[in-house]
């Protein structure tokens, strides 16, 4: 027989409480006690969906393989990961923009001028196309956080990271140069699952857009 | 040293279990192609890389392996089968009568990037359809990769039928040049609703707001034959309609062979353009999340060999096959009971290997064993 309960991939941290809320607010609710508990894989009050929290990066990678039908996570991950998912839905919560930054001293510099720019950045990806796509050759150093220090250090020219506020870059003498892209979350399905299970995912993707649009 | 403590790759070695389990698959499967009269044909490792970049076009032609002929000429390890098979019928089967019917099992070698799952060397099995323009060659396809699927206990699969010139003759109607032609493509490919709303917005601002809704809904086109129906509810131009037409025709039919479980339309399917010319199909099965198998109709691929002629066909992937099947880890019937009879030696050799050989007359697995 086949399995209809859907497996959802969330990202933990950031993103995790907003995706939860929205997901209640369509009818999927997860108790509290499942959620406190140290489980990996929790179930929603009325079985019809379990959860597995995963890391950011992870949840294009569950989606891909199909361990999981369906994700929540952030466009600058999805771009990063290129994973071959659907992307039926821009979730709206967690907005925040890719950006290229740099020491305020150097913002209106032209990086023409520049041989080679050393980029540091956790999205070697989005920042090899960003400055290929200008004709600038790069030497990307990937970093898995702080990656506002790198110029601070003299590590690397630029930067290419995720911009929320600003208030961290401002608080290090650091400016937006220019934003790549705009980022949200976004429900991602799995291409087999979508055939397979096309009621459950299509219900599914059908709550959540009367959640988004209340 | 680094060939003992590295392995490159996408290489893989099987043994034991699975290697029954892919030869047992691999032998249902041919065993099916060759029940509706396709034959095997054996193909070359590798051949000039120009035939393979007029075959598949010269950008996945980029993917393959390639290596230097003594002569200094280009050749490539085969990164697919069809033009091949496609080479071979447009020129050493020129006088053969249509329709030929052709099947192939074998490895192709491709290069993905790294972060695709693919692997460099995979197994193909497929049939090729050639000569026969009409909707019969398409369903005779579909039903003999249905029935190959059957046979190796997959009885859930989908298959997940969807024609090009759907996408085409909307894209003709909007006027979209090549690149806009790419984006909205994979807009529709990814399922993006919003992104698609706001790409028709700005890209086809021409067309009225009603109708630009109706292409936004293009990707939801997806289900049974109610599917069908949703397709007609889009104004479509001719060459759109003539592809709802013929899905229309196709799965009326596999209706009527009682096999709508099994088959599903889904027109937001937009891949394969440059090769494809007519109907598309995947092939899913549950709980694995990628497809195992697909195919299509390509009318346009022989011409680059020689006569223009159509084609229709299919590949599965082993891997894919092999990983459904493992799942579904009752089936068991691909293993082969271990009943070797183990002979030991006790010093005459004589009497021992006659004993084995005598075994072996009787058709027994014999297994020698020194003490």
């Amino acid at each position: 027989m086949p399995n209809n309960k859907l497996t959802i991939a969330l990202s933990k941290g950031r993103m995790q409480d907003d995706a939860l809320a929205l997901f209640a607010r369509a009818g999927v609710i997860v108790p509290e006690s499942e959620l406190n508990s140290r489980k990996l894989i929790v179930n929603s009050a009325d079985g019809r969906y379990s959860f597995v929290l995963v890391k950011p990066g992870d949840v294009p990678t569950y989606v891909e393989y199909g361990v999981a039908d369906v994700g929540v996570c952030g466009r600058d991950v999805l771009m990063e990961s290129r994973a071959d998912v659907h992307e039926p839905l821009d979730l709206k919560f967690g907005r925040c923009r890719i950006a290229v930054a740099g020491k305020r001293e150097v913002v209106g510099e032209d990086y023409n001028l520049l041989a080679t720019v050393r980029v540091a950045t956790k999205y070697p990806r989005i920042a090899t196309d960003y400055f290929h796509a200008r004709g600038v050759p790069i030497e990307v150093i990937t970093l898995s956080g702080s990656v506002e220090l790198a110029p601070l250090l003299g590590l690397s020219d630029r930067i290419v990271d995720l911009v929320e506020t600003g208030r961290t870059l401002e608080e290090n003498g650091l400016e937006v140069i220019d934003v790549i892209t705009e980022s949200t979350a976004r429900l991602i399905v799995n291409r087999a699952s979508f055939h397979l299970k096309r009621a459950e995912v299509g219900a599914l993707i059908e709550d959540l857009t009367q959640a988004l649009k209340e | 040293m680094s060939s003992l403590t590295k392995i490159p790759a996408g290489v893989q070695y099987f043994f034991d279990d699975e290697v029954k389990l892919r030869r047992y698959v691999e032998r249902r499967a041919m065993e099916t192609f060759a029940g509706w009269s396709y034959d095997e044909i054996i193909l070359p490792m590798f051949d000039y890389h120009d035939l393979f970049a007029r075959g598949m076009g010269e950008e996945k032609a980029e993917r393959t392996y390639r290596f230097v002929d003594r002569d200094g000429a280009l050749l490539a390890l085969r990164p697919e089968l069809t033009t091949l098979v496609a080479r071979t019928v447009a020129t050493r089967f020129i006088k053969r009568e249509r329709p030929i019917r052709l099947c192939y099992s074998g490895e192709v070698f491709r290069y993905d990037e790294p972060t695709e799952r693919a692997a460099r060397e995979f197994h193909q099995l497929g049939v090729e359809h050639i000569g026969e323009p009409n909707i019969v060659a398409d369903i005779e396809v579909l039903l003999v990769a249905a029935e190959a699927l059957t046979a190796l206990g997959l009885n859930d699969f989908r298959i997940a039928l969807s024609h090009v010139d759907f996408f085409n003759g909307v894209a003709d109607f909007l006027k979209f040049d090549g690149a806009a032609r790419a984006q909205f493509r994979e807009l529709i490919n990814r399922r993006n609703s919003l992104a698609l709303e706001e790409f028709l917005g700005t890209r086809a601002a021409h067309i009225e707001q009603s109708r630009r809704a109706g292409f936004s809904r293009l990707i939801q086109i997806a289900g049974k034959q109610d599917a069908i129906a949703r397709a007609r509810e889009i104004l479509l131009n001719e060459r759109s309609r003539a592809a709802v037409d013929h899905l229309d025709k196709i799965y009326s039919t596999l209706i009527s062979l009682g096999l709508e479980e099994n088959f599903d339309v889904d027109l937001g399917d937009a891949g394969g353009l440059e090769y494809y010319t007519g109907l598309t199909f995947k092939v899913y099965v549950p709980d694995l999340g990628v497809e195992i198998g697909s195919g299509g109709r390509y009318d346009n691929l022989i011409a680059n060999f020689g006569k223009a002629e159509p084609a229709v066909g299919f590949s599965f992937a082993l891997d894919g096959l092999v990983g459904a099947i493992s799942l579904g880890a009752s089936q068991r019937q691909w293993h082969s009971a271990n009943d070797a009879q183990t002979i030991s030696f006790d010093g005459d050799l004589t009497w021992a290997f006659n004993q084995a050989r005598e075994k072996r007359k009787q058709g027994k697995q014999v297994k020698i064993s020194a003490k």
